[in-house]
């Protein structure tokens, strides 16, 4: 009975900016992840930029996300093998999976928790055969069996997943042996003008901050979540795309019609005009070019593991070798 | 004549958010220039009202040319 009830009360959501749609892990040894970001909303926000009555603002701003699904398809070019099975992991409407050439990889499973942005363009823009699976990014497992992909890619979708070390090890089971996790995602120096513009702001007008811009994943943290997934020779590379814009608004125009709005849990739903103004005017002093336009810089992490199969060559032991590294150097 | 007519036409037709967009930057903008070059000066040491002064005459501007009161 006490029980029973423990376990309602669990599952009940408590505060009004609790996202109905997360139900909290009932098996008593396993801890939740961390709830930073607000799931539903971040569904929302997606789904409204595909609908919002300006109609193709969505694909307006496709710039950024077609620019590192490029980048990131240079990296799978540099892997000589052909997939017969690829999973896009948060495609979107398939900025990545849109680059995918024939002879290259056989079939793409899209996956995205936004039907909207999923279906958003027709298949005739894919060079290869399109499943688009409507599923939650952090239950891949639900949605895709253990086993069966030869390479999963994520591009710029994994920073707004709660658990992302439980992500990364769904996709250590999801794929088979050998098979290759690619993924770019957003770093932590991503927006640092505009989050310590509205930082300045807040406290020079209200006198106190609040979470504008999301906490991201550092790079040398990524490396280290990889290995504890289990995944083998891996490697994790940092670039940066710095884009132009006349002011802070149509950064922060841009920002929602890429569904990329504030999605954090326990954000303020207001920013007072006062302060936004402020913001902007800061954004231009602190940060700004000569000619009077203002950068936003985007951080990109890229990284690369590999499921463990018995032929990949492993780290020799300690002490095995042979030659002296100071005979060399 | 007839051409600042239609840019306040222009204006006027633009969203409340698209408006304070207009004015706080291009409106107003030696105002927010003398507001984000005082912010400059003191951001290392950032604190409340710190640049008072400075917002009331960027603010008043910019409620003047948004004809609103908040």
């Amino acid at each position: 009975m006490h029980l029973r009830r423990a376990v309602q009360n669990a599952t009940r959501s408590f505060a009004s900016h609790s996202s109905p749609g997360v139900v909290p892990n009932q098996q008593p040894h396993v801890m939740n992840a961390f709830q930073v970001f607000d799931r539903n909303a971040k569904k929302l926000q997606k789904d409204r930029s595909v609908t919002h009555p300006r109609g193709s603002s969505s694909t307006t701003v496709d710039y950024l996300r077609d620019e590192v699904a490029d980048r990131l398809m240079e990296r799978l070019h540099d892997i000589k093998r052909e997939f017969k099975t690829l999973l896009d992991l948060g495609s979107g409407p398939g900025h990545f999976s849109k680059l995918l050439e024939a002879n290259k990889v056989g079939m793409v499973t899209m996956l995205d928790s936004s039907a909207k942005l999923l279906h958003r363009d027709p298949d005739s823009e894919f060079e290869v055969p399109v499943e688009r699976i409507h599923a939650d990014e952090e239950r891949l497992l639900e949605a895709i069996p253990p086993n069966s992909q030869e390479a999963i890619v994520s591009c710029l979708n994994l920073h707004w997943v709660n658990d992302l070390p439980g992500v990364l090890v769904q996709a250590e089971r999801a794929l088979k042996p050998d098979g290759v996790f690619m993924c770019a995602m957003f770093g932590g120096e991503t927006l640092f003008e505009l989050r310590t513009a509205l930082q300045l702001a807040e406290v020079d007008r209200e006198g106190g901050i609040s979470p504008h811009v999301s906490p991201m994943t550092q790079s040398q943290d990524m490396s280290n979540l990889l290995t504890r997934a289990e995944f083998k020779l891996t490697a994790v590379d940092v670039d940066e795309v710095q884009i132009t814009y006349p002011s802070m608004w149509e950064l922060l125009d841009d920002i929602r019609s890429m569904g990329e709005s504030n999605a954090i849990i326990g954000r303020r739903n207001i920013i007072h005009r006062d302060t936004l103004t402020a913001a902007s005017a800061i954004y231009k002093a602190l940060h700004g070019n000569p000619d009077g336009t203002i950068p936003a810089t985007f951080q990109i992490i890229y990284m690369i593991g590999w499921k463990y199969h018995p032929s990949q060559r492993p780290a020799l032991k300690r002490g095995a070798g042979k030659v002296n590294m100071q005979d060399i150097l | 004549m007839s051409s600042t007519v239609a840019a306040k036409t222009a204006a006027e037709s633009l969203t409340p958010l698209r408006r304070l967009a207009l004015h706080s930057t291009a409106t107003c903008a030696k105002e927010a220039t003398m507001y984000g070059d005082c912010i400059l000066k003191v951001y290392k040491d950032v604190r409340k009202d710190a640049c008072k002064e400075e917002f009331l005459r960027f603010g008043s501007c910019v409620r003047q040319a948004m004809k609103k009161k908040w």
